[in-house]
């Protein structure tokens, strides 16, 4: 699983200007994606304690009940997220 | 190495790291999220009943973060394009 990765500064000169681009796009895209995926963890966190309500699980799937809770819960935050940061613009805007 | 190569060692590391990284946090989210479910109170050691709690919950918040972030990024994508209009 461990294939650490061993370049040295000679190996990075090798890379030609198209692969350095790629590269570029590359990384630009895996940030974007960690970004999206720390923050779903964040949300499942958070909505899992609002959405599994029941006192003991009977199965490993979630009910139609439990998937609209989750589904909900995700976009009200994001709402919350940008009624908050709509307030916070207008206040400073009066400052 | 040639230029091919360096692309392809960096581009390699960088997925497995990504890859090791948000296994890590799903594991940190089921453990807490799970432990609190269904070991509420811990005995000397852990029940059957608690050892089928876990099983289902390691299960139902796999499913939990899918549906959290297929909601999201459909969200982000709706958002997305709301802003050209």
């Amino acid at each position: 699983m461990s294939s650490a990765l061993n370049l040295d500064q000679a190996d990075i000169e090798r890379l030609n200007d198209s692969d350095k681009g790629e590269l570029r796009q590359f990384f630009a895209n895996e940030e974007q994606k960690s970004k999206i995926q720390s923050q779903s963890h964040a949300l499942t966190s958070l909505c899992w304690k609002k959405c599994m309500t029941s006192s003991t699980f009977r199965s490993g799937a979630l009910d139609n009940g439990e998937k609209a809770c989750l589904a909900n819960c995700v976009e009200r935050f994001m709402d919350v997220n940008m009624a908050t940061v709509r307030q916070l613009a207008g206040m400073g805007g009066r400052h | 190495m040639d230029s091919e190569g360096v692309k392809k060692a960096i581009i390699q590391a960088t997925l497995q790291e990504t890859n090791t990284a948000n296994a890590r946090a799903l594991i940190e989210g089921i453990t807490g999220s799970c432990f609190e479910k269904c070991v509420p109170k811990p005995g000397t050691s852990l029940s059957s009943s608690e050892k089928t709690c876990m099983s289902y919950c390691v299960e139902k918040y796999i499913a939990s973060w899918n549906e959290v972030n297929g909601t999201y990024i459909r969200r982000l994508r709706q958002g997305a394009e709301g802003n050209h209009h």
